[in-house]
């Protein structure tokens, strides 16, 4: 059983040395060029010259690339049927019935996967290289509420152990002879009876954990401190100004060329 | 001196017709070891509940009289301050893991961090209270890779950390195996021995009787018998009102009218009083 749902790889580099506001500004603002800025080819130059090269630097390049290729399909999916079914366009490339391929729409396809890709892979490089409690402790720190992190990070740890659980149940009623495998229709009907306990039981358990942070002072309102210090260095702030700038440009462009 | 006094407690949880706890009146000894023995529904829990400040600031409802440890009341204090009180461990383990770290050391110092305890004394602290409940070789694994008996360990621990004047622990080895259990009783033994003030509530008889100072037996909310393990876990009263009573106890007082205990015998709690007992009776 995976004891957490987390895509954090522990390695030392200089991405992971950077304070998590920093990498997620970083991830932002790559989103946001590649959705808003006025040149086309800016979402394939920033994956490969930008988010490539970082999950190298990161050394994290080799579990990058078995993400980011278990993303193709889902790309490769979207690219296709934009392909296929955008409206107008007048350069017709390959026609078959209803379905026709213009390169207009080819185009208009190809941006809108890239763009796709570019959003999903540079999360996936920030979460390989940020642990989710570092993140966490770093936003409270910066005054989000204490409870929102809570929840965040605590769901997280949760789901793997509610599937265990749900595990459990299903290997219960089976065992008791219900038939959880065969036709599509069975397996829905089969879901209702798991659902149940699995729900049930864990409201049970939201009061009983309550109790248990309360019993450590969670509802305190003096300043929280954290036990590990999080870097913040003269470098952070000089990217995030970098990265806030790129952002303004980003926007600036846009308007400017529209 | 008494460092926890419950004077008049009556409570009734919300939406319910009757009072769980009825007239309560206890006063607890610095150091002393007081057990809580009762059927299901006795108000156990509930006691646990009022000494460590759930009651009134968790569960609502009506509560009547006061509880005050080191002469502050609870209602006089929020719950997140009453924890360096009272501290509460519970039966699921499981339950007790905040779920918002990712190693038992973090788990630890989660109630400091959230009573911004600073860093330095964070560690100090969290490093001895993992010595006292000997778990320090856990410190990296996640909370959840481990056993009940070490997960019940972490959360005693991470009670422990926030140093709490009096320890309350509602059945702590209920839901465990035999040798997590042991596991978890002998930290609890060292630290009553160390002078802490415990309030547990156990089904274990053989365990009051070798551990407690004092035993409470509750009956529908009420003190039924007060006294040491002896007077208490022994008295006839206990078997006729449903109570689970050791078995050894069960035994020789069967044996009795056939002549097979010592009529000037106590009756027996633990094995080794049984086989005492059990071996003068022999000719």
């Amino acid at each position: 059983m995976r004891e957490r749902l987390s895509f954090y790889i522990p390695r030392q580099s200089p991405v992971h040395r950077l304070n998590p506001l920093t990498k997620i500004l970083i991830t932002f603002t790559i989103i946001i060029m590649a959705f808003f800025s006025p040149w086309y080819w800016t979402a394939p130059l920033l994956i490969v010259f930008v988010i490539f090269p970082m999950s190298v630097i990161a050394k994290v390049g080799r579990e990058f690339l078995f993400a980011a290729a278990r993303l193709l399909p889902v790309v490769g999916f979207i690219f296709v049927m934009q392909a296929l079914f955008l409206p107008g366009g007048r350069t017709i490339l390959w026609q078959f019935g209803f379905l026709k391929v213009t390169l207009e729409n080819l185009m208009a396809a190809f941006l809108v996967a890239m763009r796709i890709f570019t959003m999903v892979s540079s999360f996936i490089l920030f979460l390989l290289t940020t642990h989710p409690s570092e993140l966490m402790s770093d936003l409270t720190r910066r005054k989000l509420p204490s409870t929102f992190s809570y929840v965040i990070i605590s769901t997280l740890q949760i789901i793997p152990q509610m599937q265990a659980k749900a595990n459990t149940i299903i290997s219960a009623q089976r065992s008791r002879g219900m038939d959880t495998q065969g036709s599509f229709t069975k397996r829905i009907g089969a879901l209702f009876p798991l659902v149940g306990p699995l729900v049930f039981g864990s409201l049970v358990e939201v009061e009983e954990r309550a109790i248990a942070i309360e019993a450590r002072g969670f509802s305190s309102t003096l300043p929280k401190t954290s036990l590990h210090e999080i870097p913040d260095t003269r470098l952070d702030r000089s990217i995030r100004w970098l990265m806030l700038i790129l952002i303004l440009g980003t926007f600036a462009s846009k308007l400017w060329l529209s | 001196m008494a460092v926890l006094k419950l004077h008049n407690i009556t409570y009734q949880y919300p939406l319910t017709e009757t009072p769980v706890l009825k007239n309560i009146n206890l006063e607890v000894q610095e150091g002393e070891f007081l057990a809580v023995i009762g059927p299901n529904g006795a108000g156990k829990s509930t006691l646990c509940y009022t000494i460590s400040g759930f009651v009134p600031h968790f569960y609502k409802g009506e509560l009547n009289g006061t509880v005050e440890i080191a002469g502050v009341e609870t209602h006089e204090s929020s719950l997140s301050q009453w924890v360096v009180n009272a501290g509460l461990v519970f039966q699921n383990p499981f339950n007790q893991i905040s779920g918002a770290k990712y190693t038992v050391y973090e788990e630890i110092a989660f109630g400091l961090e959230n009573t911004g305890v600073p860093r330095e004394e964070m560690r100090e602290r969290v490093d001895r209270a993992m010595a006292l409940t000997g778990i320090t070789d856990l410190s990296e694994r996640s909370p959840y890779s481990l056993s009940g008996g070490q997960q019940q360990r972490v959360a005693l621990t991470s009670i422990l950390v926030m140093e709490p004047k009096i320890l309350v622990l509602d059945e702590p080895t209920s839901q465990m195996d035999p040798i997590g259990s042991r596991e978890v009783l002998k930290v609890i033994k060292t630290l009553s021995e160390r002078g802490m003030t415990v309030v547990m509530v156990e089904h274990k008889m053989e365990w009051i009787a070798s551990f407690a100072d004092r035993v409470i037996a509750l009956y529908e909310g009420e003190i039924l018998l007060e006294g040491t393990p002896e007077e208490v876990l022994t008295s006839p009263e206990l078997a006729i009102r449903g109570f689970g009573i050791s078995r050894y106890t069960q035994v020789a007082r069967q044996a009795g009218p056939l002549g097979l205990w010592p009529p000037d015998q106590r009756l027996p709690i633990t094995l080794d009083e049984a086989v005492d007992g059990f071996s003068r009776s022999q000719p």
